[in-house]
């Protein structure tokens, strides 16, 4: 797992951490069941403090992405991988409505929508 | 139990100056950071939690105890950093450990060989002789040797260069992967400790200012700059101070949410560094 | 506890080097045995009250798990540690140069040692850090010097006094001073411990 954090971003750090995590488990690069480092361990490598990485694994905790067992440490926790996709597959399908909407009223081809998104995409 | 060290309502008066009605709690696990100014009282609180100095009121617990009848339970569990040399000055690390050592119940060879290993002291050279960053490390040799739950370091990185002061937060945070260690550290170079501090302690004058985690700070205070003819006396409310000039105000607010409120996009808001909230406390409050 | 009396020994390695020359030369001096053996007494533990003396020391001390009480019994105990070790090698080395010295000798000495770190030892915990050892320094040379001949001069002047004291019996006379010096000593620890209990440092 790795993990790269930006002292200069105006996302706070525990913020950084958990979204990091977050796509390293939705990619697959962390299985589930799998460990993560204890919060002390990572605090170290990262070098921050203990109680932003405390934060991030709380709220990680939270949502479900990971779970502690007291004096083993915190392991992926199992994700309905199919549901998760869906849910982001319905938040992408609002989203190009939307830029569909818009192309519409200022007379955009579909072909040149897939071009812009096309360059987009391998940006 | 939560809290390592606990001063409640502690007072202590000197003759120029005085500490007074410190209310502190420091929390087992975690680096607490103490900053305020030179002369703001941090050395008198800490010799106040080392039972150097005794209150003239209130009470220091530490680990829930009570010098007056703990004093060595107490000081068996603190490992101690100060700023300067408190080991005989012409002696060399041996001789030091030989007279240190035998004062710990669980003193442990085996460790200080180790610290000794990575910090590369010598054994036999003076210690007089040591530069500023090898005294500091042979402190800290000493104070990590016997398993100390708390460690008490008083201006540790004064004086040693930018390198050196990486490393030894390294070092630190090293330590606290035990969680049952605290660190509690005072400092006028704030830099410090926003890398590695949990909590932070700020004491201005005598009086602690507030005793927060890093993430309460940065969530409550900030730095508005605008142009003045957004201040007014109701405005003005939501600063601890404000500094004006010709071409605008700076301000320091502890409620970056009212702030934001009152503001929105008219005035730049920023994340205040501890620095910031130094400086502009030194003016002192100018409301509570 | 001990250990802080066992401190002194490492703390001043070097100067116990010293401390066997020292002997040998005021023996070929030919000084006073009664002086040597309060030399020879004073040598360490006053070597250590001119280190405990500085501010670090004491928060060092202090610091470690050691209460007030002990570190001011150590001083105290620890000056008759060393002082019945030193009369020990003084004597002996005396016998080894042949030099003839009485039972007189060591009283005499051991009780100008008590009353000189009877008075001595709480100013360390009085006075700011600094002035107090050349003082010392200075009053125990003037002693030294000076207190023999006081006693030879009171012996022969004042002739109520050594009368009082000559009709005294051997053993009422040193029980009497035993007692007197022990008391001295003893209210000079109670003292110190009292001072250094409340003293900032």
């Amino acid at each position: 797992m790795q993990i790269i954090i930006s002292n200069s971003s105006k996302e706070p750090i525990y913020e950084q951490i958990t979204n990091q995590i977050k796509s390293s488990i939705l990619t697959g690069e962390l299985q589930e069941g799998s460990p993560i480092p204890s919060m002390r361990k990572l605090a170290k490598d990262l070098q921050i403090s203990v109680i932003t990485t405390k934060r991030a694994y709380e709220e990680l905790e939270k949502a479900g992405f990971i779970y502690s067992i007291v004096g083993k440490g915190s392991f992926v926790a199992e994700q309905n991988l199919d549901l998760i996709k869906e849910k982001k597959l319905k938040v992408i399908e609002e989203q190009l409505s939307a830029v569909i909407t818009n192309s519409r009223e200022i007379g955009l081809s579909l072909d040149e929508l897939q071009q812009i998104m096309r360059i987009l995409y391998e940006e | 139990m939560d809290n390592v060290v606990e001063l409640n309502n502690v007072t202590k008066q000197f003759k120029d100056f005085s500490v007074t009605d410190l209310n502190l709690q420091v929390k087992r696990g975690f680096v607490h950071g103490f900053i305020g100014a030179n002369g703001a009282g941090k050395s008198t609180t800490i010799k106040m939690m080392m039972n150097l100095l005794k209150p003239d009121a209130g009470d220091v617990k530490v680990f829930g105890l009570d010098y007056k009848s703990h004093e060595k339970e107490i000081k068996e569990r603190i490992g101690f950093v100060y700023d300067g040399n408190v080991f005989f000055e012409g002696m060399n690390l041996k001789d030091i450990k030989r007279i240190v050592a035998p004062a710990y119940k669980h003193w442990d060879d085996d460790v200080f060989k180790k610290y000794i290993d990575q910090f590369e002291l010598p054994l036999n050279k003076s210690i007089k002789r040591f530069s500023k960053g090898m005294q500091m490390k042979a402190s800290l040799a000493i104070a990590l040797s016997h398993h100390a739950e708390l460690i008490i370091m008083d201006e540790p990185t004064a004086g040693l260069d930018p390198i050196f002061r990486r490393e030894l937060l390294e070092l630190l945070q090293e330590i606290m992967i035990d969680g049952n260690r605290t660190i509690f550290f005072s400092t006028h170079i704030t830099t410090d400790l926003d890398r590695i501090a949990d909590y932070i302690a700020f004491i201005n004058k005598g009086q602690l200012i507030f005793n927060k985690t890093i993430h309460e700070v940065s969530e409550s205070y900030a730095i508005v700059k605008g142009r003045k003819e957004l201040l007014d006396r109701d405005t003005e409310k939501a600063f601890v101070n404000i500094h004006q000039s010709s071409v605008g105000f700076e301000a320091l607010t502890d409620d970056l949410a009212g702030a934001e409120n009152t503001f929105g996009d008219s005035a730049v808001i920023e994340r205040a560094t501890l620095e910031d909230i130094m400086y502009y406390m030194k003016g002192g409050m100018q409301h509570v | 506890m001990f250990n802080l009396i066992r401190r002194d020994v490492i703390l001043q390695k070097r100067l116990l080097m010293l401390f066997i020359p020292c002997l040998l030369f005021l023996i070929i001096m030919d000084a006073n045995p009664a002086f040597i053996f309060l030399f020879a007494s004073i040598y360490i533990p006053f070597n250590t009250y001119a280190y405990d003396e500085k501010t670090e020391t004491n928060i060092l001390l202090n610091s470690l798990p050691y209460t007030r009480n002990e570190i001011i019994a150590s001083r105290y105990l620890g000056a008759l540690v060393y002082m019945v070790l030193a009369v020990a090698i003084t004597s002996l080395i005396l016998l080894l140069f042949n030099r003839s010295f009485t039972i007189i000798d060591i009283a005499l000495s051991i009780g100008l040692f008590l009353l000189f770190v009877a008075i001595a030892l709480p100013l360390f915990y009085i006075f700011k850090p600094g002035y107090i050892s050349p003082i010392l320094m200075f009053s125990f040379i003037f002693l030294a010097i000076i207190g023999p001949r006081i006693v030879s001069f009171a012996a022969d002047h004042l002739t109520v006094v050594t009368n009082f004291l000559i009709n005294l019996s051997n053993p009422i006379l040193y029980t009497g001073s035993a007692l007197a010096a022990l008391t001295v000593y003893g209210a000079s620890w109670g003292f110190t411990t009292f001072v250094y209990k409340y003293k900032a440092l």
